[in-house]
């Protein structure tokens, strides 16, 4: 049945089952028209350059100047970039095709713009900051004068008061003293100096502590609140702050109190206590402040209007700069030829390729005036080729999953081709149910409709795993519906979808259904899972025993796919050595147990014997000779068993011994033949390239026959535990649908028995989490995870490699990916 | 419905289905036969499946046994 499948890869080509043939080309491209030829190359994007120059360090590289001027210019760009980003401007993300400029237009205009742009910044930067420090000034003379005014209130008011109480009381109680005192006042009258400015908020405590101590008291300090916040001149900050005066007497208080206020980032100004002087100040500054406002006003605009411009072209300019940059790379890599006049380029292409290269090689040459065209020849090597698959939207993603195991070795037969839709189908066989199937389908169509929107975009890493994966989960959820159908569960729930259910009461009163059961009345039910099995005593026995026996079914077919597949490889690599002494007692141990094993289930089914299974396949190898008894299925199963128990013993060091023998024949004779004719390059390059690891080098009979035998033991455990290990399949659809019918019984239905909309309602709520979260999350994930591990290991050790590289083209187009 | 006559049906979907694929998007053979054996591989993975589930029920060795309530 499954076999057949392997069937058509073989001989005929396919997309997808083998890499790309590859060829080694060496271009000889004169020094003129090298740039534009990488260019066109790298428009094209199927070149890969080998690293010819891999011993010079990048200073010693021909073209390292042009690539730190592209870095100066990339440099210039982040800064655009940044100062865009910083004003508040988004980047225009569609590509503007205005006149194409060169290199070095474009280097003294980004030259030009940025000293444009540093000018403006440093000029708005020096007003910036004399605005703030006006708005500062203006505050102290606002708040200062407030001081002085209340100041010269009172001391007018207590003058009065002075002057009064002297007028009433000059008597003899007048203290002598004071009348003195009054009387040499004006003469002796110390001139107080005062200084004035603003002070951050958190640190007037200190400052004031520290002015007290420092004068021993002798200073008056009055600090003010500015209600709103300051832009503080220095760092551009907002703070909040607080006018503060100080009055002391003395040059050395002066000092002191200068040094103070540097310590405390205090910003002093200059304060007038003539009262007509302030107001004039005011005005003054209030005038000045006007003025700075609106020339910082207009250098914004203009420094708005510039970025905006460079806005515009910014996307152009840098794909530009990356295309160049990536150019001389590329240049790089190039060796130039003894008369230094051509540069030699060698890397792997495509053979499709070759036409469109030759295209592009004559187009460069044309395009630049060259006068001698650039040469392109196939090289041949021995060397392995890289990988390169040509993948569509839909296929890169399968291919994805077989790249993280390991790229495949050159043409080696790609199992991303049948993980296309076994991945899927293996992930639903784990995942069957089709209302939580039809969950996934409306959430990755959600994500396919609007794939050109998601496409352009930057998102989450999660987001873009999904997105990526769309068109996985998109046949991962069609995949689950179906199984989903053949499970009959929706939610747990199932329908009799597909015709009456083949169970029915054994008599009209139904009594012995909760004893010995129902009883099967009608033709089997035609689609999937009998719906009479819900909720039943013997349901988890019945479907235990079915989808343990369908994981081993499903198990062996694939495992034999892959076994198909690695003949489908001796064939095209032309190794009979491997169709011979692997393909085929692979083949005979594995079918001989397991394949067996499957064929018994099978016509268990289908006669409705009462065989043990277990006893069989235990007794086939304990006692192959013993009688049967009732576990005898059909008639010369004691003969089938015993001839296979043989072959199984057979192929075991038939797998082991023949081939490290053979191969080491096929070395002496080759080695017999070293002075032979070469062969015709051209046929025997596949072959070569294939067989590399022996015809080359050293022949070491021992490593040969050791691997041999880690790869006989691998498969012969193998085969015991990778069928084993597709019970997986069974153990997480069990998990599946017993945690679905948790949720539905213990949550919905209980929540629905309490007759309380509110009790309801929570419990639908706490049913459509657990549901996503859980079950459509979680097992989504896990049952992800168990399919991927079924294809890398159970599937693809029976043939795949894994062991090539990929091809990395040099390509504008892979560009953008690469950088961000 | 018996087993054979939805075996036939799966295969009549199956052709259909190639059939439909070869006439949609024809993109030359090698892609075709790409098409085709995705085909076959989905038919014959929705095929097992349900085949093993139909056997496993013609003859049923344990009966449903309604839980008591």
């Amino acid at each position: 049945m499954a076999e057949r499948r392997g069937g058509g890869g073989c001989c005929p080509p396919m997309d997808l089952m083998r890499s790309e043939p590859m060829q080694l080309v060496q271009l000889i491209i004169p020094a003129e028209s090298a740039h534009l030829t990488i260019d066109y190359l790298g428009e094209l994007g199927l070149v890969q350059f080998k690293d010819l120059n891999a011993e010079k360090s990048p200073f010693q590289r021909t073209y390292a100047t042009q690539i730190r001027r592209c870095g100066e210019m990339a440099r210039k760009l982040r800064f655009f970039r940044d100062q865009i980003s910083r004003a508040g401007l988004s980047l225009p993300t569609g590509s503007v095709s205005e006149a194409v400029l060169n290199l070095d237009d474009l280097e003294i205009k980004l030259g030009e713009l940025e000293a444009e742009l540093v000018e403006i910044n440093a000029n708005s930067e020096k007003l910036q900051r004399s605005y703030n420090e006006l708005v500062e000034y203006k505050l102290v003379l606002q708040k200062a004068g407030e001081f002085f005014q209340s100041a010269q209130r009172s001391a007018e008011a207590q003058q009065r008061e002075y002057a009064s109480s002297q007028s009433a009381e000059e008597s003899l109680e007048t203290p002598l003293l004071a009348d003195q005192e009054t009387v040499t006042d004006p003469s002796k009258q110390v001139k107080l100096g005062s200084i004035s400015g603003l002070v951050p908020r958190e640190k007037s405590m200190a400052f004031e502590r520290i002015i007290f101590r420092a004068t021993r008291g002798n200073v008056f300090l009055r600090q003010a609140v500015v209600e709103e916040l300051v832009t503080d001149p220095l760092s551009g900050e907002k703070v909040e702050k607080n006018v503060f005066v100080v009055f002391f007497s003395g040059e050395r208080a002066k000092n002191k109190i200068l040094k103070i206020c540097e310590a405390f980032g205090a910003n002093r100004y200059p304060f007038n206590e003539d009262l007509s002087k302030q107001a004039q100040a005011i005005t003054e500054v209030s005038g000045r402040l006007l003025e700075l406002k609106t020339t910082i006003d207009a250098g914004l605009v203009h420094r708005g209007n510039l970025l905006q411009s460079i806005g515009e072209q910014f996307e152009q300019w840098n794909l530009l700069v990356r295309r160049e940059k990536s150019i001389y790379h590329t240049l790089n890599m190039l060796s130039f030829d003894v008369t230094k006049k051509c540069l030699v380029a060698e890397g792997w292409s495509p053979i499709f390729a070759t036409k469109q290269i030759q295209d592009a090689l004559q187009r460069a040459t044309y395009d630049s005036n060259s006068q001698v065209g650039a040469i392109f020849r196939v090289l041949h090597t021995r060397e392995a080729p890289p990988t390169y698959f040509r993948t569509n939207k839909v296929t890169s993603a399968f291919q994805e999953i077989v790249d993280a195991y390991g790229v495949a070795k050159y043409q080696e037969a790609n199992p991303g081709v049948f993980t296309i839709v076994t991945f899927p189908f293996l992930f639903a066989v784990m995942f069957g149910d089709w209302g939580h199937g039809i969950c996934l389908l409306v959430t990755t169509l959600f994500l396919i409709i609007r794939e050109r929107k998601y496409s352009s975009e930057k998102l989450g890493d999660i987001m873009e795993m999904t997105f990526g994966g769309r068109y996985v989960i998109l046949l991962m959820s069609l995949f689950s519906i179906y199984t989903g159908l053949i499970y009959n569960e929706f939610f747990s729930l199932p329908f009799e979808l597909f015709g009456r259910s083949a169970y029915a009461c054994r008599d009209a009163s139904c009594s012995e259904a909760t004893t010995v059961g129902l009883i099967k009345a009608r033709d089997t039910y035609p689609f999937g899972v009998d719906p009479a099995w819900h909720g039943t005593r013997s349901e988890l026995p019945f479907l235990n025993s079915l989808k343990m026996k369908m994981s081993i079914l499903i198990g062996v077919a694939q495992m034999n796919l892959g076994i198909i597949l690695s003949f489908c490889n001796a064939l095209f690599f032309r190794n009979s050595i491997n169709v011979w002494c692997q393909f085929v007692p692979e083949m005979i141990f594995l079918n001989g147990l397991f394949g067996y094993l499957s064929i018994l289930i099978i016509i268990k089914w289908w006669t409705g014997s009462q065989a043990d299974l277990y006893h069989v396949m235990i007794y086939m190898f304990l006692g192959p000779t013993d009688d049967l008894g009732e576990n005898q299925l059909f008639p010369g199963q004691k003969t089938t068993q015993i001839v296979l128990v043989l072959l199984a013993l057979i192929s075991v060091p038939w797998m082991l011994i023949p081939k490290p023998f053979l191969l080491k024949l096929e070395h002496d004779r080759h080695h017999g033949h070293s002075y032979a004719p070469l062969q015709d390059t051209e046929e025997s390059l596949l072959v070569e390239t294939n067989q590399d690891s022996h015809g080359h080098g050293e022949f070491e009979f021992s490593e040969i026959f050791v691997h041999q035998l880690i790869h006989t033991i691998e498969f012969v455990l193998g085969a015991v535990s990778n069928t084993a290990s597709y019970l997986r399949l069974w153990a997480l659809s069990l998990a599946h649908s017993e945690l679905s019918s948790v949720f539905y019984e213990k949550v919905l239905l209980l929540a629905w028995g309490f007759n309380n909309v509110i009790i309801l309602i929570v419990g639908i709520i706490v049913f459509i989490f657990a549901t996503v979260g859980v079950l459509l999350v979680m097992e989504t994930l896990s049952a992800f995870l168990h399919a991927l591990r079924l294809h890398w290991v159970e599937f693809q050790n029976k043939f795949y490699e894994g062991d090539g590289y990929k091809f990395h083209p040099f390509s504008f187009a892979l560009l953008n990916d690469e950088e961000d | 419905m018996g087993f054979f006559v939805t075996t036939l049906i799966f295969v009549a979907i199956g052709v259909i289905a190639s059939l439909c694929a070869r006439i949609c998007c024809n993109r030359g053979p090698s892609a075709n036969l790409l098409h085709l054996t995705l085909i076959i591989t989905a038919t014959v993975c929705c095929w097992l499946m349900w085949a093993i589930v139909y056997i496993a029920q013609m003859k049923p060795l344990i009966v449903p046994i309604l839980s008591e309530e």
